[in-house]
């Protein structure tokens, strides 16, 4: 909603008695109070925004807290500041406040309110009452929206909301027309300053309730029209919860897919490949009623499956190669490489989730081992890198390398770090003032942060003497291999250990006190000497009770299988953003909690289930249904696969340089940056993150004009369609027909079979080209170029 | 309603937010998006008031030591003036050093920025900060200059925004940032990157836009062929979704893609041979055909060009670097590309800027070189409505600091888009919903301005 229209809403004019202010839908304010009334309007209106009068320098003179967290700071900024010049009591039309929002007298962020609205009606009585101040007035005890978490209204139909407010003195009341409402789809229903709910179009959107820091969510739903349709069998509890969801907004589920479009779809959904022609057939010739199951069970035993979901977890982590501890990039790529194999491994594994999750938080170099030990396998692993890429550190029992960055992390970095990566929350917000739309404080904010503030990595501190001893040693026999001038340049043993005292440890700029280590809306971390309190958040990370752990990672996995989470985006859990099916999150959550944190059970259950065998195609309930999961929704591919979905379809191997072993997959190669400059561009147009936010909207699937072009015109690109034992070129020395020719080239790019149309018009095309090669290439360009190519269906 | 965004403060407007926001996120925000980007109708203002049009940035990656070269200082003592003289210019009261003779003749049509300082004396950083006009934090990743210029003003159809000869520090920087990989530059590849070996027959010959020039052997024609069997084949798809943003954007793309290709605009900016010889030979080799083909872009309508060489990083024998490899370089192609803009009537709405991620210390080290220094350093600003034959500040004595009118990257940031009608405290909305204005602390500086 934008916030001129609210302005332009907000000027209806209203008659009020003397002493009482008649609010927008037929309520009305005795007495005016600074924190319920005037505070909740000032945010409503816009004045306490940070690129306003909230702004840490404010604007033109006047500044109040942002987002209005400091009720005596702003009262005193308004009745007192400025000679009091803000308020005329005597004259409450002439206060500078009511002339500059009214517009009356210039003011930078143009009339707020008219003179004739119930907003400025409730501001000068406010004025005209003394414009005082109760501490604590509005202390809100409970707030509450009718209708609750669903609002369901009828295409071209109205509904009201209606936001109660309970406050600390024991009063309450209404206040819908004080609370700020947004809605995160206006085509679906339109939302007016004062909650009238407009209904435009069926689907499905977020509505937030805004008061005073304090947030509440709706989903609105508007359901498709006709008779309620006919739905298939559930397969599992996650289908029950979709069809749930979809029988409110009277959609029914498209047909289940076809054979071809399953395989095709689950294909490079688990492993970055393209099914090949054989594949295709025998898995069509396959009569038995379980071949579905058979085919997702080896698709998730699959090499590939483990080294993609590597991948996936190397941006949750935050695997960004550039920041890796030292200077030398080759060795960073290499270690990169390692990170991506410990976590691959433990897919492969398939290592509880929880334990997964543990082993890189509470990561030490030692692993609790003797120095010797540590030393031993360090040199062990650094000799390894010297000679490949195969490392023994995959069996290295926790991920130091999360921890081993070349510039120092502070410690509200990690605590963001985790929160995105674990929870699924952002905090960032929260580090200079409340979050606006979420529960977080600026206390919290610090409080989570000093967990990390025994963390320590650098050069010269070792976890004990024995430990400094020995790599001192070893770094001064490594330093004794090289000149002098490439002092720089060695590779030299470092640790990642907890020190005793917290060093690290920050205040919180607002107290200017250092928070006790706090876990998020949880329990408080003690800080001993000799115990790590990333243990403790661990320790409450993983229960079965967190109220994010599991629901954010199964949510990861939900999004990737359907091209959206039930939370968008997958990192913002936040009390604004509501998930979309509360009960098939929780549902999904449970599985995976249930399972010990099992992921390939979650994924199995996700795979098996109806929702996502359902067709791309449509049916007439669901045609604007995107995110209920009525149809299985078009969705581009990560940078990674795009290279190797090429790749397949082309039969060729993709030229890594050093980086990679030849052979390698894109979604085994673990370094967010290459060399090679070619791959580096094509994982670059297509949003590859390069992992140094803590944010998953770093890796950006939306398709751009480069990627076009670059399946167009791409030289290496063209040259591949050519490559001497390519597909192209394979399918010419068989001497195959052309027919056979045109159906093995669609089954290998589209994973279909061409239609009758579509054969006709490529046979003519390779009658009328006489070179086979060069035909064959043209039909191959063709196809790469398809949108049904380059995206899942 | 985009002029009325500014005064929408917070996050979470709902224009905002689909069409600037979560660009990344499927379902919520596709729309918007495509919508935005694919229609080149919607994509940014075209602000009748600007002054400028284009810009063409002239970097010279590594930290030039600028008080060799736009603020030289014979008079300082000895172990900070360095080896070279000063001379005049055309522009009364300004010098140079010596080793910019054709600088000289042009310097009535530049302004020197003498008090540019920041406080970053470290490569990639400091490239991030003079290139986006935003301080690099660990939590954001701002866009180039060159992005935001893609992001805010109307390009025509067919012709690429944003061009880059260079690759700043391997990609790290020269980035579309949170705007999203549709902003990114279209780069130019060939031996442009000032690394040819000076051969007149090979000047200009090998560029190619990457995407946009079709390779050899790959006709407009067969592109035509081509495409039209792939209309055949993509046709069916659309009966999976008729009601899919995501196959309607590929679809304009495809479009769009294939007006690029097929305009003659961007490909004969990039044929030098239509130029006269005696031009040519005066931009010179090395980055020369670079700044003509910027030149060239320019006049097809590109709003951004980044260019330039490295490596400026002169830690040891600066005199002899800047005497050999680098300055007769950027002497001869940047005074040739400033005098090549006024002769046409083009340096009025094109700016040019020259500048590096920072100068270098007053101070001479034991090696002949000079090190690293952020908190002084002077860039050259020419074109595009900014003052003519004009230093702006100046630094102390010794060229340690600015002693008058201290600037910033952000401050040339704010104060480039300012000409370019685009207002430098324009709000965006990060992927994440976080409101953030294209140059939060940059100050338009209004003594520049002529």
């Amino acid at each position: 909603m934008n916030r001129t229209f609210c302005a332009l809403v907000l000027c209806v004019a209203f008659t009020a008695p003397a002493g009482a202010v008649d609010l927008p839908g037929g309520g009305k304010v005795e007495k005016v109070d600074f924190e319920r009334h005037i505070m909740g309007l000032m945010s409503k209106v816009g004045c306490n925004l940070g690129s306003c009068h909230g702004s840490f320098q404010g604007k033109n003179g006047f500044r109040v807290s942002l987002f209005g967290y400091d009720p005596e700071f702003d009262h005193k900024a308004i009745a007192r500041d400025n000679l009091g010049r803000r308020v005329n009591v005597g004259a409450p039309d002439d206060s500078l406040f009511l002339l500059k929002g009214s517009g009356r007298m210039t003011h930078e962020g143009g009339m707020r309110f008219g003179k004739d609205s119930w907003v400025y009606a409730t501001f000068r009585e406010w004025i005209a009452q003394g414009a005082t101040w109760t501490a604590g007035s509005g202390s809100i005890v409970e707030m509450t929206v009718n209708p609750k978490d669903f609002a369901v209204v009828k295409e071209g139909q109205e509904k009201q909301l209606t936001v109660r407010a309970k406050f600390a003195d024991g009063t309450e009341e209404e206040i819908t027309p004080f609370c700020d409402f947004k809605i995160t789809d206006d085509a679906i229903a339109a939302v007016s300053p004062t909650g009238l709910l407009t209904a435009r179009k069926p689907g499905d959107a977020g509505l937030a309730i805004l008061y005073r820091g304090t947030v509440r969510a709706v989903r609105v739903l508007v359901p498709a029209p006709g008779k309620p349709g006919v739905f298939p069998k559930p397969v599992n509890d996650l289908d029950r919860e979709v069809f749930a969801k979809l029988k409110l907004l009277n959609m029914t589920p498209s047909e289940l897919s076809s054979d071809l479009e399953f395989l095709r779809r689950v294909t490079i959904d688990t492993t970055a490949q393209l099914p090949t022609p054989d594949g295709i057939r025998a898995f069509l010739a396959d009569k038995s009623p379980n071949k579905r199951e058979k085919k997702i069970d080896e698709l998730l035993a699959h090499p590939l499956h483990a080294a993609l979901w590597a991948t996936k977890l190397s941006d949750i982590t935050g695997n960004n190669t550039d920041a890796l501890e030292t200077n030398q990039q080759p060795l960073k790529v290499k270690r990169s490489q390692m990170w991506h194999d410990w976590l691959r491994k433990r897919v492969a594994d398939n290592t509880p989730y929880d334990k997964l999750v543990r082993d890189i938080l509470t990561a030490t170099s030692a692993d609790g081992k003797k120095p010797e030990e540590w030393i031993a396998f360090t040199k062990k692993v650094d000799e390894q890198l010297t000679k490949g890429n195969k490392t023994d550190y995959p069996d290295k029992p926790s991920l130091d390398l999360f921890w081993r960055r070349q510039q120092q992390v502070p410690v509200e970095i990690w605590g963001e770090k985790v929160a995105a990566a674990f929870l699924g929350v952002r905090l960032e917000c929260a580090q200079c003032h409340k979050h606006p739309t979420d529960r977080w404080t600026q206390e919290e904010y610090w409080a989570f942060a000093n967990i990390f503030g025994q963390v320590t990595f650098n050069q010269t501190q070792f976890s004990s003497p024995e430990a400094k001893k020995l790599a001192t040693e070893e770094n001064d026999a490594r330093k004794a291999k090289v000149e002098q001038r490439n002092a720089n340049n060695i590779n030299l043993v470092r640790e990642v250990f907890v020190v005793d005292r917290p060093a690290r440890m920050k205040p919180n700029p607002a107290t200017n006190r250092v928070p006790t280590p706090r876990t998020l809306g949880g329990p408080e971390v003690t800080i001993k000497p000799g115990v790590d309190a990333r243990v403790q958040l661990a320790d409450w990370l993983t229960t079965k009770e967190n109220p994010f752990f599991a629901r954010s990672f199964a949510n990861r996995v939900w999004a990737h299988y359907f091209g959206i989470g039930l939370v968008n985006p997958v990192d913002d859990f936040s009390l604004a953003n509501p998930p979309t099916n509360p009960r098939l999150l929780d549902r999904l959550a449970k599985e995976f909690t249930d399972t010990g944190f099992d992921l390939r059970k979650l994924e199995k259950a996700i795979l098996m289930s109806r929702a996502y065998q359902t067709s791309a195609k449509p049916n007439a309930s669901n045609t604007f249904d995107r995110m209920n999961f009525a149809r299985s929704y078009v969705r581009p591919l990560m940078a990674e696969q795009v290279v190797d979905v090429l790749n397949a379809a082309l039969a060729v191997d993709e030229a890594f340089g050093t980086e990679a072993p030849s052979g390698y997959k894109m979604v085994e190669v673990g370094a967010s940056r290459l060399n090679n400059a070619n791959l580096s561009y094509i994982l670059r147009i297509f949003g590859r993150p390069p992992r140094t936010t803590a944010c998953d909207c770093e890796r950006s699937a939306e398709p751009a004009l480069p990627q076009t072009l670059f399946r167009m015109t791409d030289p290496i690109l063209l040259q591949k369609m050519r490559a001497p034992n390519g597909r192209v070129q394979s399918l010419v020395k068989k001497k195959l027909a052309d027919e056979s020719m045109i159906e093995e080239m669609f089954l290998a790019t589209l994973s279909r079979f061409p239609t009758e149309k579509e054969k006709t018009e490529a046979a003519k095309f390779l009658t009328e080209n006489t070179n086979k090669t060069e035909a064959l290439a043209d039909v191959m360009w063709a196809l790469i170029n398809t949108r049904e190519f380059i995206l899942n269906h | 309603m985009s002029s009325l965004r500014r005064t929408d403060c917070e996050g979470f407007h709902r224009r905002n937010f689909l069409q600037l926001g979560s660009a990344g996120l499927l379902g919520l925000s596709l729309p918007g998006f495509l919508a935005a980007q694919a229609s080149a109708k919607e994509k940014g203002t075209d602000n009748p008031k600007a002054k400028a049009k284009s810009v063409i940035l002239v970097w010279l990656a590594g930290g030039p030591a600028t008080i060799d070269m736009w603020d030289n200082k014979p008079d300082a003592p000895e172990g900070i003036r360095g080896e070279f003289k000063s001379i005049s210019t055309s522009a009364p009261g300004i010098q140079f050093a010596e080793t910019l003779p054709k600088m000289a003749k042009v310097a009535d049509k530049v302004s020197v920025v003498r008090s540019l300082y920041h406080t970053i004396p470290s490569h990639a950083p400091a490239t991030i900060f003079m290139t986006t006009g935003n301080k690099p934090t660990a939590a954001l990743q701002y866009p180039a200059l060159g992005s935001v210029a893609a992001k805010m003003l109307k390009t025509e159809t067919g012709i690429p925004p944003y061009v880059s000869f260079i690759d700043l520090r391997g990609g790290l920087a020269g980035g579309a940032g949170y705007l999203g990989t549709g902003y990114n530059a279209f780069t130019v590849e060939g031996n442009a990157n000032g690394r040819d070996k000076g051969d007149k027959a090979d000047k200009g010959a090998a560029f190619r836009l990457r995407g946009i020039t079709l390779p050899n052997g790959f006709s407009l024609a067969d592109l035509d062929k081509r495409d039209q069997l792939l209309r055949t084949f993509d046709d069916g798809f659309r009966a999976i979704d008729q009601n899919n943003d995501l196959v309607d954007g590929l679809d304009t793309f495809h479009k769009q893609a294939l007006e690029i290709l097929r305009s003659e605009k961007t490909r004969r900016a990039f044929n030098l041979n239509e130029e006269k010889q005696s031009l040519r030979d005066s931009y010179g080799t090395g980055i020369g055909p670079a700044a003509l083909a910027a030149r060239r872009l320019v006049e097809a309508g590109v709003r951004f060009v980044t260019l330039g060489f490295g490596s400026w990083d002169t830690h040891q024998k600066t005199f002899d670097a800047h005497k050999t490899r680098l300055v007769p370089n950027l002497d001869s192609a940047l005074s040739t590309l400033i005098a090549d803009l006024a002769d046409r009537g083009m340096l009025d709405d094109t700016i040019v800027m020259c500048a590096g991620e920072f100068g270098r210390t007053p101070k001479v080290n034991k090696n002949g070189g000079r090190d690293h220094w952020a908190r002084s350093m002077a860039c050259v600003l020419a074109g595009g409505g900014l003052k003519r034959g004009y230093v702006h500040g100046a630094t102390d004595a010794s060229g340690m600091a600015p002693a008058t009118d201290p600037v910033t990257p952000d401050d040339v940031a704010s104060t480039i888009f300012h000409q370019l009608g685009v207002n430098p405290q324009t709000e965006l909305q990060t992927p994440t919903g976080r409101p953030i204005q294209l140059f939060r602390e940059g100050r338009v500086v209004e003594k520049l301005i002529a």
